[in-house]
């Protein structure tokens, strides 16, 4: 288990990490997940000893990092973010020195270092140089030497940066099996990456941890409202005049306007009902084809960036108050009344070519 | 200590860095035997291995040592050795003890000079051993101060220039005044050459580079909290 409290790392001129505090249960595969420079690498860096927090504990199996480092090193096995790696030695050598270094006896370690190489699928390259060989074999290299020594904990930071998509898929599969015996705590920026492989999601954001919960619940967490995606051939434009026949519309909002005539809108409707069966009943009744029809699944991606954006404005809202508060109010009226006015001129628009239309009518 | 020993020491002779510096070594020890003995008639080493001291060891060293921890520091390569259970000191004396190795391998083959004047008229071994003991502490020194130079930077450049200026500075600084001289490594390598040993000597090297092996630990271990 691993036991995080409070930690704060500092530079002279900023904070790289504040007031951070979670646990990993063991057995648990943990993703870290934040935009560039959000203090994923400084915290991974800080569990795995490299540097010293500012502020705060970290506990690792019962073992404080700041008092028994020489034990608590024993039990993480880390492939730092870049993959860095002695690359005049042979990928045999390079494994069997990171052995040495963790500690591992003699007599193990050869019969260690082989099995460590399978299990990364490093057989074939074993004996080459690991100056020549490609990235996604480098990445596997860094990888085995997170492994050897058996450590309970591996950390593994931005394990599938750079790799093309099969050499992503296979060092996923290889860190979903990890996670069977190992506690894992893996950082990315890519989001579905980590829907996939972890059981817990922490979001972290300039230093601050924004969200911790299952990819699941994140995701229905911050659903957007019940918005339907349709793919139409509407010749006669009906769709503008939808919301007045279907009352419980409460915006449609036209998205693509594709090639061979069909439209994509998106319908949000206000409450919790679903307009599916409604809209294949009436759309027709319009004179307009359905193309495709279907309802728009927040994802994790969106979650992502929705949490990361209402932090951010948060803090510059903060800062707005903290230094006028009157002035940033003033400009909040401004902004809604701009809003109102803009909604006012767009009815009008609306309005003068609906009577436009009725004149071409009648015409 | 002696997984990093065994690794540097591996790693000198994987990279070309190792036959350079020997290779270099070589050179110099040979220019100054023609010079010391064949050209001047005269089976005395002394003057070979003073010289190659003193200018030999100003281009080798850096080259050995620039790398040392500058290069770790540059590919990220040290966070794999901070992170690993090893202890400081333990990684500090085993980088260290490769780079000696790699002197006293060269001072191994110098032999050979011995070996050549044994043709005309045979000199006594034991000032020569003398002489190799006090060129491997005058080593032991200029690596101490060359690794300390590689702790402080991640540009092997400006490591090898730093250990370049702290062993050419001392020359000029007795013009200063004399207590100056007591940095100058030289200055403890005059009575090795006439092949004896003088505890003063010994004292002056030993604690030169234990002050700089100890500089060069608490710079390491102060790294997790710079950083």
């Amino acid at each position: 288990m691993i036991e995080i409290k409070n930690v704060t790392k500092k530079y002279p001129n900023i904070t790289a990490v504040d007031h951070i505090s979670f646990e990993v249960k063991d057995g648990e595969v943990v993703g870290f997940l934040g935009p560039n420079g959000a203090g994923k690498s400084t915290t991974m860096n800080m569990i795995t000893g490299f540097i010293e927090p500012t502020e705060g504990q970290i506990i690792v199996n019962g073992f404080d990092i700041s008092k028994k480092p020489k034990k608590v090193k024993k039990q993480i096995g880390y492939m730092p973010e870049g993959t860095p790696l002695y690359t005049e030695l042979t990928v045999k050598e390079f494994v069997s020195y990171m052995a040495e270094l963790k500690g591992v006896e003699s007599k193990q370690r050869k019969e260690m270092v082989k099995r460590v190489i399978g299990e990364v699928g490093l057989e074939n390259v074993q004996n080459k140089i690991i100056r020549n060989l490609s990235r996604g074999y480098k990445q596997r290299v860094s990888m085995a030497g997170a492994l050897i020594g058996d450590p309970d904990v591996i950390i593994l930071d931005e394990p599938t940066v750079g790799l093309d998509p099969k050499q992503i898929t296979e060092i996923r599969n290889l860190i979903k099996e990890l996670g069977k015996k190992h506690t894992v705590i893996l950082s990315s920026h890519i989001l579905s990456e980590v829907s996939q492989i972890c059981e817990r999601v922490v979001i972290i954001n300039s230093g601050n941890i924004v969200a911790i919960d299952t990819p699941e619940n994140l995701e229905n967490k911050t659903k957007e409202k019940n918005t339907i995606l349709v793919t139409v051939e509407d010749p006669k434009e009906n769709m503008k005049r939808l919301q007045e026949t279907v009352t419980e519309i409460s915006e449609v909002k036209l998205i693509k306007d594709n090639e061979d005539g069909t439209k994509q809108y998106a319908i949000s409707s206000s409450g919790q009902v679903d307009l599916r069966k409604k809209l294949f009943e009436i759309l027709p009744k319009q004179e307009i084809v359905i193309f495709e029809l279907k309802k728009s699944e927040s994802t994790l991606e969106d979650a992502f960036i929705k949490l990361i954006d209402t932090t951010s404005s948060e803090v510059v809202k903060d800062k707005e108050v903290s230094k006028d508060k009157k002035v940033s109010k003033d400009k909040e009226a401004e902004k809604a009344k701009k809003k109102e006015n803009k909604a006012k001129e767009k009815e009008e628009k609306a309005k003068a070519k609906k009577e436009n239309k009725k004149k071409g009518g009648d015409k | 200590m002696l997984a990093v020993f065994k690794k540097e020491l591996k790693s000198y002779f994987l990279s070309p860095i190792g036959y350079v510096a020997i290779g270099l070594f070589l050179m110099v020890f040979s220019l100054f035997f023609y010079l010391t003995t064949i050209q001047s008639r005269n089976i005395d080493l002394g003057n070979l291995y003073f010289n190659t001291a003193r200018y030999g060891l100003l281009i080798i060293v850096p080259i050995i040592t620039m790398r040392m921890f500058a290069e770790e520091r540059k590919n990220g390569t040290e966070q794999l050795l901070l992170t690993s259970p090893k202890s400081i000191t333990g990684i500090v004396f085993g980088k260290f003890l490769a780079a000696v190795a790699l002197i006293a391998i060269t001072l191994i083959i110098s032999l050979m000079y011995y070996v050549i004047l044994c043709f005309f008229q045979a000199p006594n071994i034991v000032p020569v051993l003398v002489m190799m003991l006090g060129f491997l502490l005058v080593s032991v020194a200029a690596i101490s101060l060359g690794m300390f130079a590689s702790s402080i930077t991640e540009n092997q450049v400006i490591s090898a220039i730093i250990t370049i200026v702290f062993l050419v500075l001392p020359w000029f600084l007795p013009n200063f005044g004399e207590s100056f001289t007591l940095i100058d490594l030289m200055s403890s390598y005059q009575k090795f050459p006439a092949g004896v040993i003088s505890v003063q000597e010994v004292v002056r090297l030993v604690s030169f580079a234990a002050v700089f092996i100890l500089i060069t630990i608490i710079i390491m271990q102060r790294r997790k909290s710079v950083k």
